[in-house]
Order: structure tokens, then sequence, then C-alpha cells
């Protein structure tokens, strides 16, 4: 793994949309660099633009102006199969709804990124029993989404979106809806994932959650208005 | 795991709809299938028809179907001759008149006694020569009855005691073969329908009224021995009919024969089309048909309604395919774009997910369409039943017939539905803004 070298590469990025009732810009002109191994939060109001901004950085959203470079490749001129291909091999997302699919079991949820990845059947079954075991969930392995709690949903969601080992992790509002105690157990397992390397880029209300960052990002109006190291 | 076994998971967990789309397309299939059955099983069922009669050349007076053509005169002459060609291995002539049947008042029927003023319309076939365009189902034929040699040179029933010249069966004796003036007349078969209605079998008597000339003939009755029964291949399903040989057909008619016949029905040497060809060299005032030629004449007469009919039906049921399993496909992926839009943001690529709701698609119109062939026999069949009730239709006719082509169009058109029913789906699915997407689902 390559330690402190920089993964995103944010260089006065905009990002607009254009409505009905005129343009909007979410993101406007934020530069900055995400390291390898790091761990940063980024906090603000509702539609200050932290979602759009970790869309961005996750390449599933391409900026109006500005650059972004993910390991020195332009995420803007990337084609869509390799802005994919990208996050399949590169980016891993956790998001608030989990967005398990409720027909596959635990495992085949963790299973799914590694056989779109073409990893072979007996190298995934392993790598799927190593991920349930790491989020300590290998005992409901068979289990369906709707026959886990929100807390156990998000383990595997995480699990799965280290299936192809990310350099970088993406989360938007993890613990959003789970009470306080599930939070505290994710925030744990988020805080091992990014002790085992994984750089990590969390969008979060929660300031418990914020306060294990060790970098925060301040966002309004589509700027980042502050950036504190922890 | 592959796009087909993630589509069957997809339908699966939603199985009312998963059901309800394939019970669609078993229902729109079957007809699909049915129609296309229908498409050309006149056509094939005819033609099946014809071949089965063992003659491969139809003579006419005009290029009407027979029995709708004017009858053609010297008819004993005229099969004859055609019989000497050396294209022709045999020949017969046939004539049909309208009778009224009844038995005779010395007899009792067994079963139901017909009143006086419920006689029986029927049709009484004379035939020149002891031929036998008819099946023996019991009983004796007519040539047996009288003692006449079947034909040595050809086993098919329908030439058994047809004009053959003595030279191509290499028999001196000819007397038994041209039976135009035979003493038996009398001697008659009967169809099954007119042995049920009458209650007559074998050994028994009817009497008939005939109506050679037009429908106001006055002729005395005549008394017929029924020897056997017999199915004749063209016979409407409740037709009643009775045939003997032509002189049988003349005592009816009050004994003024008037040597005529609607049809010469020929067994070629060889090629029926060569042997149509020097029929109508040698007759260029009669019409000579090939099967495939009265085929092409019948589907001109009327056939074509049905194929019509079936195009119209086979696109509505294709359309309607269509906008159910769009429908049910759009549903389904409306539901899921939050899902789809994280499988994307997970790194699944555009064409994966395409093929995701390719592959929903092609299972439930796949296991629909498989249900839809046993529905749409078992449909067939029952359609076929009711359309037979209609009058003047042949009792061994079928309007749906199986052929390997429709199953092979009816296969091609499910695989062109449920991709082309997929297409709005997938295009959906293909522009589907994956940020936005995610962050609806948030804020809805």
């Amino acid at each position: 793994m390559r330690m402190n070298s920089v993964i995103v590469d944010a260089s006065h990025v905009t990002r607009s949309f254009t409505m009905p009732a005129g343009t909007v810009t979410a993101v406007r002109d934020v530069s900055l660099q995400i390291q390898s191994g790091e761990y940063v939060a980024v906090r603000g109001p509702s539609g200050c633009g932290k979602s759009t901004l970790l869309h961005m950085l996750g390449a599933v959203d391409t900026p109006s102006s500005g650059t972004l470079m993910f390991d020195g490749r332009d995420i803007a001129a990337l084609s869509d199969r390799d802005r994919s291909l990208l996050r399949l091999r590169q980016i891993g997302f956790v998001f608030q709804r989990f967005f398990l699919l409720p027909m596959l079991t635990a495992a085949e949820n963790v299973e799914l990124p590694l056989s779109e990845a073409g990893v072979g059947k007996r190298d995934r079954l392993e790598r799927t029993k190593e991920l349930l075991d790491y989020v300590g969930l290998a005992a409901r392995a068979d289990h369906r989404p709707s026959q886990l709690s929100g807390g156990e949903m998000q383990r595997v969601a995480i699990a799965r979106s280290l299936a192809n080992r990310p350099r970088l992790l993406l989360a938007d509002e993890p613990t959003g809806e789970l009470d306080e105690a599930t939070g505290a157990q994710i925030s744990a397992l988020l805080d091992r994932v990014n002790a085992d390397g994984t750089a990590l880029v969390i969008v979060t209300h929660d300031s418990t959650l914020a306060a294990r960052a060790r970098r925060v990002l301040m966002m309004r109006d589509g700027r980042v208005e502050s950036e504190h190291q922890q | 795991m592959r796009a087909v076994a993630f589509a069957a998971r997809s339908l699966v967990r939603q199985p009312a709809r998963a059901l309800l789309g394939v019970l669609g397309v078993t229902a729109v299939g079957a007809l699909l299938f049915d129609m296309l059955l229908l498409s050309q099983g006149l056509i094939v069922s005819m033609g099946d028809l014809l071949e089965r009669t063992g003659y491969d050349v139809r003579v006419t007076t005009t290029a009407e179907l027979p029995r709708t053509a004017p009858p053609l005169e010297r008819a004993a002459e005229t099969v004859a001759s055609i019989a000497q060609l050396p294209e022709v291995r045999a020949a017969i002539g046939i004539r049909f008149v309208d009778v009224t049947i009844d038995r005779p008042a010395s007899e009792p029927m067994r079963g139901v006694r017909l009143q006086a003023d419920q006689a029986i319309t029927g049709t009484l076939q004379g035939v020149v020569g002891t031929a036998h365009p008819w099946s023996l189902l019991r009983g004796e034929d007519i040539a047996g009855s009288r003692g006449t040699r079947p034909t040595a040179t050809n086993s098919s029933p329908g030439l058994t005691g047809a004009i053959v010249p003595p030279e191509k069966t290499g028999d001196s004796g000819s007397g038994t073969r041209d039976s135009i003036g035979s003493s038996a007349a009398a001697s008659v078969v009967v169809n099954q329908h007119l042995a049920d209605a009458l209650g007559v079998e074998p050994g028994g008597t009817i009497t008939v009224n005939a109506s050679c000339e037009s429908d106001l003939d006055v002729l005395p009755p005549v008394t017929l021995h029924v020897i056997g029964v017999a199915s004749f291949p063209f016979e409407l399903s409740t037709e009643k009919t009775v045939a003997g040989d032509m002189s049988t057909l003349d005592a009816a008619c009050g004994g003024n024969g008037r040597d005529q016949a609607h049809i010469v029905v020929v067994t070629a040497a060889t090629d029926a089309g060569v042997a149509a060809a020097a029929i109508q060299r040698l007759r260029p005032e009669l019409h000579a048909a090939t099967n495939a030629q009265m085929l092409g004449r019948i589907e001109q007469g009327g056939f074509t309604y049905f194929r019509q009919i079936s195009t119209v039906l086979t696109t509505v049921t294709v359309a309607f395919a269509l906008l159910l399993i769009c429908v049910l496909l759009t549903v389904s992926v409306n539901q899921r774009l939050g899902e789809i839009a994280a499988l994307r943001a997970l790194g699944f690529s555009r064409r994966r997910v395409v093929a995701d709701v390719l592959s929903e698609s092609v299972l439930i119109v796949g296991t629909g369409g498989l249900l839809s062939l046993p529905a749409g026999f078992v449909l067939a069949s029952w359609l076929d039943d009711i359309l037979k009730r209609m009058p003047n239709i042949p009792a061994d006719l079928h309007f749906f017939v199986f052929e390997p082509g429709a199953l092979t169009v009816h296969v091609t058109l499910l695989v062109v539905t449920a991709i082309v029913a997929a297409i709005y789906p997938m295009s959906i699915v293909a522009r589907l803004p994956i940020a936005a997407t995610l962050r609806n689902e948030v804020t809805s």
C-alpha cells in the first residue's frame, strides 16, 4: 500500500445543476487532497453540498468545472466504463440506507462486487467469509437483509464496500439511520477499516463520528468554510 | 452472480408480479401460437386431405372448386381417354346429386324413427368405375358386392376399382373395371352420419329421392341396399352421404343416365405436373389441377380470410405482450432505482445493469412462452372444435394445424417481444444519473 500518497486531488471543483428555476451550484470552487490512509469527515448543514462533493470524490459524478484527479487520472476524462471499473476496484461506498439487495443473503450481497470484478468462485467465497468475519457477522452469512437489524445491515454494507480492497472508502451518513449505540459500533468498525489502511471520507451530521476523523472539513453554501486537523 | 441468476432472484423477490407477468405471457403466447397455427392450418390440413385421397390431379370443367363447377359431359369416355394416357396410372369420375333419404316404412329403424316430414337430406355419389374415393369402415365394399376384383396395380384406397387400362395392368379381362351400366346398381355404402341418423347398418335398405336436374325434380324413390359404412375424405361434418357406382346414381335419377361427372380424379404414373399437362393437352377445354394448384385455388377462394384474421390477431397479441412486459419491467425498475444507483456506485457497469433488466424480460417471456405451448395446443383443440361446427366444413379438415415453422415463428416473435419490451426499462437504467438518484433516495 502506498502510504501518504495522494489518492484524490480536487482543484477548484465546482458542480452546478440546471433546474427549471435556474442553475443551482451545489459545490463551489473546492480544492482538496485525500491522502492514502487518511480519515476525513465532511460536516455542514443540509444542502451545503457535502453529498455532491462525496459523489464527485467517488467518481459517480463529475465536476462542472475544475479538475478532479483520482490516482493521477482525470475522472471527467474517463469513459463511463472506466469510471465504473475505477469505482469497482478502487473505491468503496457505504450509504445511509444500506442499499443491500433484499433477495440476496448477507454473503451474496458481499460477494456481488467480487463477482462483478471477475474474481473466481473459490476466491469469492473465501473473501466473503473473511469480510463477514471482519465485521462480526459470520454467523449471519445466510440471513437476508430483512432478517438483520439496522446495525447488522450497515456492517454487511461495509463488508460489501471492502470486497475488492478499495483504496478509498466513502460513507454518506453511515450512522444516519441507526440509534446511538449501534452508530457507535459502526463508528468503531470504520475506525478499524481506516486503521487497516483504507482512506476514509465520511459525510456526517454525527459529531461523535466526525470527532473520530483526523481531519474535518466544514462546508457551507457549497464551499469548504474551514478545515481542521484533530 | 451472472445477470440471468441475478434477474431470477429479482423476479422471485416479487413473486406476485413475476407470476402475473408469466401468466400474462402464457395467455398471450397461447393466443399467438394459435394464430400461427391458424394462419397456415387450413391450407396444411387441406393439402394433407388432398394427399390422403391418393389422387394427384383433379379435372373439372372450370377453375372453380369441385362440386361448384358445372359437370363435364361424356364422363365415361373422358375418364377412359384420360386413363389411357401414359402419364396417368388410373382415373375415376364422380358425380354428386342431392337426395332425400329415408328407410322403407316396412323396416322400423333401431333407435328413433323419423317422422314423415323429417326426411334426411344428403348427397349421392356416383362413380365412373368401381372406384372407392372412400375408406370402408365396416361391411362390404361396392366392388366386393359385385364380385369385381380390386385393381392389382395399386393398393391405394383411392385407386381400388379405378379405371385402369388393361395394358397397364397386364390383365386381359376388362368388364369388371368399367362399371357403367353395371347390374348391381342397388348396392351402396353410406357414411357414419347417415348410418347413425337412420339407424341403418350393412344388410339394411334405404330409399332415396334424387334431385338430379333441379330441386323441382319429382322422381320416384329408389330402394338401395346398404352393404357397408365408409368415411369420405371431403364429407362435411354433418353431411349424409350415400355412394355407389354410376349406374346406381342413374337409377336414382330415373334411369335417364346423363353420363356426367363433376370431377375426375387421377393418379399420375410418375409426376403430377406432367400428368396434369398431358390431360390439359388431351382436353384443353377442361381444367386439370395438381394438388398444389388446387390448394392455390382454395387459398384464393376464401382461406386467405383466416390468414388475414390471424395476422391481425397476431399483431394485437404481440402488442399486448409488449405492453404487459414493458409495464411490469418499468414498474419494477422504477421501484429499484436506488438499488440500481447503489450498484452502479459500487462499480457495476451500465452494460451489466442493462443486462439484468433484459434478463428479467427474457426470463418472464421465456417461462411464459414455454407454458404457452401446451396452453396453446389445448386452446387450439377447443377452438378447432368450435370452428368445425360451421356449415360446409369437411369433417377431416382442421383450422389449427401444427407445423415446425409455426413454432419457429412463435419463438422468434417471443424473443423479439422480450427484447423490444425491455428497451424502455433498459433505457431508464442506462440513463440513470447515479448521484442524483442516490440523493433523491435519501431525501425522499
